[in-house]
């Protein structure tokens, strides 16, 4: 055997090698993922119950159970604080020094943002960001978590106009983009039914003083009224109305504000207070897959009640479970997105079940709900977003 | 010897990019930009006793004027933007500086945080032209055909931005404006007395420390490449103000020096997640209890006992706790 022979065996070994040492983030052994949230600021506790009891609480399901084709998985959490420059320089230190496998379940508009084009860049997946701007859309390695503004509308309005009959509608919207896009697509889609919003006024952010709005509305005299706002000031409309004994219209909130925190703030003067939820019941659901969702964080976690945003959480770290499950032990990235996209009709036993397809959207149907003694009681089947 | 040291600074910073891994180019780059805004906040405290937690409303305002020119105008060079950012934020100290002449101590740090408040609210409100709460996708920076995207590039131009800087600073001392300053610093009615203006120079210290910082500001653009109204809360102005108490009060390569520490600790310190902003206080006030003067005085302190006297800058040592 001579020295060329030798070289072209190297060269040849070490050919067939890349493959699958160039696969960032998965060894013999581990998966690693991570991601930028808030565990500081206004969003903190929506991002540790994100990630820290939601995604981790999946994965130790996971690698308790042997993790997924042999490896375990690991994951990496940043804080931002909701500071767009820091979760652009956690998101490149997850990428370049951590060398993670994909970017899981980030929070918020802005961070998110700031990191989309850099990602898709480098061709690193996002992989289910908690945010509803649907500016992730078209993009091949980003998989939209939250379910997008014109999705949620389209239901809410298909539901009220279509089924209940209601004519008149007036929205009491946030003044960003959260806000505009609800409006945009609520007058799209009442345009289809051949009415318009009568009346919409609008808040800025970080305000707790809307009694000049609520008023405003009610001159206008909408059957239902629209609530396009967080927790805080939507509450503070709905103690308003009660202040001011408006009640000839039906209080409706979207998807994003229908939880619980917006629930305890409002008290009584939520009662009646009809809505589209996104997610099941975390704490009463006797849906399969939220009452394995209880028993796992009762078991790993028994300190820590359950809510929306763990449960958000522990869906994502499921979803990311059986889409590499399916791509199989020769794991990529590139693999991956290809069985995201190929995911039809799975039952998570917690969402309607799931088709991706080429949207990329892994959350698209809620259902309706009613407040009633203080607990979102549910009024419909899941409601169609197509 | 000295400038042996010099040039192996400055060989160490222009081979950074081809022995460090791009993560850490990136960081390099957040370093001199905020280097860039504590040397100015610096000039404003460590020479004239005006403490300043608004300037994070001053590097909101120059990211923005470079983000905007750069955004409409997009064959923008980017010495062009960097000045506009300059000149943009040096009226609006000007603006701010005029009114808090009249102010001191706690209620002059009081007006300058409602400034950076202001900054944020104003953001929100032209939404038109700042695009509000959902954030501006800054362009790359451009310098004729050549668009500077990638981290090496920027990295470059922030280097060569801030070697400018840097050297300003230190010439500033040598100049009839720096030696009022310093007067001032001294004392304001020894300064009076020998014929400084107090209100002119006073004001001249706002300006100068808002066009630093607005020229950070247009750097911090190009860099984050994403800016939004959540990038400049009060906690950021914190941070400048710490960096410089760090770093050394009227020291420039003490605000350098604190600039490189915050920023690498924010950064090591992200990982863990909620203990961040408890660890991270533990460690300003240990490094305030025990290096009172900074890292500037402390390194004086052990060149002095290697027997290097003349090593530090000519002027007195830093301010200790009889100004604080």
């Amino acid at each position: 055997m001579n020295l060329r022979a030798a070289l072209l065996l190297v060269l040849v070994v070490s050919l067939a090698a890349v493959p699958a040492h160039a696969q960032p983030g998965v060894s013999d052994t581990e998966i690693v993922l991570g991601g930028s949230n808030s565990f500081s600021g206004p969003l903190a506790f929506t991002g540790e119950q994100l990630t820290k009891f939601g995604v981790d609480l999946a994965f130790r399901v996971v690698n308790d159970a042997g993790g997924i084709h042999g490896r375990r998985v690991r994951t990496i959490w940043y804080d931002d604080g909701y500071r767009p420059q820091e979760a652009v320089a956690n998101t490149k230190k997850l990428v370049e020094q951590d060398g993670v496998f994909a970017i899981l379940a980030p929070q918020g508009s802005p961070p998110v943002v700031a990191t989309l084009e850099y990602l898709e860049a480098n061709r690193v997946p996002l992989l289910f960001p908690y945010q509803s701007s649907p500016v992730t859309r078209g993009r091949r390695y980003i998989f939209q978590g939250m379910t997008v503004s014109d999705r949620s509308s389209k239901m809410m309005i298909d539901y009220l106009a279509g089924q209940r009959k209601y004519k008149k509608f007036a929205a009491l919207y946030q003044d960003d983009e959260y806000g505009k896009s609800f409006l945009t697509a609520f007058e799209k889609d009442l345009g289809r039914h051949g009415l318009k919003l009568a009346a919409a006024e609008s808040v800025k952010r970080g305000v707790t003083d809307v009694s000049a709005q609520v008023a405003k509305l009610q001159a206008a005299k909408p059957e239902v009224t629209f609530l396009v706002l967080v927790p805080g000031p939507a509450a503070q409309a709905l103690k308003e109305r009660q202040k001011i004994g408006w009640t000839d219209t039906l209080m409706v909130s979207t998807g994003p504000l229908t939880d619980e925190r917006y629930l305890a703030l409002a008290g009584d003067a939520a009662e009646g207070v009809e809505g589209l939820s996104l997610w099941p019941d975390p704490v009463a659901s006797d849906l399969p897959g939220v009452r394995r969702y209880r028993e796992d964080m009762q078991k790993y976690f028994p300190k820590n009640e359950p809510n929306r945003y763990s449960l958000a959480g522990y869906f994502a770290g499921m979803l990311f479970t059986e889409a590499a499950k399916r791509a199989g032990r020769g794991l990529t990235r590139e693999s991956l997105v290809a069985t995201l996209e190929r995911i039809k009709g799975w039952e998570s036993g917690i969402l309607a079940p799931l088709t991706i397809g080429p949207d990329h959207e892994t959350q698209k149907q809620g259902f309706w709900v009613r407040v009633e003694k203080g607990r979102f009681k549910q009024l419909t089947d899941w409601l169609k977003s197509e | 010897m000295r400038r042996a040291a010099l040039a192996i600074g400055a060989l160490a910073l222009l081979g950074w990019p081809w022995v460090a891994p791009s993560y850490f180019v990136f960081l390099a780059s957040l370093i001199v930009v905020n280097a860039i805004v504590a040397i100015g906040l610096n000039l404003l405290s460590g020479y004239t006793n005006q403490l300043s937690f608004g300037h994070a409303g001053f590097l909101a305002v120059g990211a923005y004027t470079a983000a905007i020119l750069a955004t409409h105008w997009p064959g923008a060079p980017v010495p062009v933007t960097l000045l506009a950012a300059a000149i943009v934020t040096a009226l609006v100290g000007l603006a701010l500086g005029v009114p808090c002449l009249r102010l001191e101590g706690l209620y002059l740090a009081m007006a300058t945080l409602a400034f950076g408040f202001v900054v944020v609210e104003a953001i929100l409100n032209l939404d038109g032209l700042t695009r509000g709460n959902d954030g501006l996708r800054v362009p790359p920076a451009r310098l004729g055909a050549w668009a500077l995207a990638g981290d090496v590039e920027r990295y470059y131009l922030v280097l060569l931005v801030g070697a400018v800087m840097v050297w300003a600073a230190l010439n500033l001392a040598r100049t009839r404006t720096g030696r009022a300053l310093l007067a001032i610093r001294e004392s304001e009615i020894a300064a009076q007395a020998s014929g400084v203006h107090l209100a002119r120079y006073r004001t001249l210290a706002f300006v100068i420390s808002a066009l630093y910082t607005g020229v950070a500001g247009g750097l911090f653009a190009f860099v984050v490449g994403f800016l939004s109204p959540d990038a400049f809360d009060v906690f950021l102005s914190v941070d400048f103000v710490a960096m410089i108490i760090i770093g050394g009060l009227g020291s420039v390569p003490g605000s350098v020096a604190g600039a490189a520490v915050l920023t690498v600790l924010h950064d090591s310190l992200a990982g863990l997640q909620n203990y961040r902003p408890l660890i991270f206080g533990a460690i300003l006030i240990a490094s305030m209890l025990f290096m009172p003067g900074g890292i500037a005085s402390a390194a004086r302190r052990i060149s002095a006992m290697a027997g290097y006297p003349d090593s530090g800058p000519p002027s007195r040592p830093t301010i200790q706790g009889d100004h604080a």
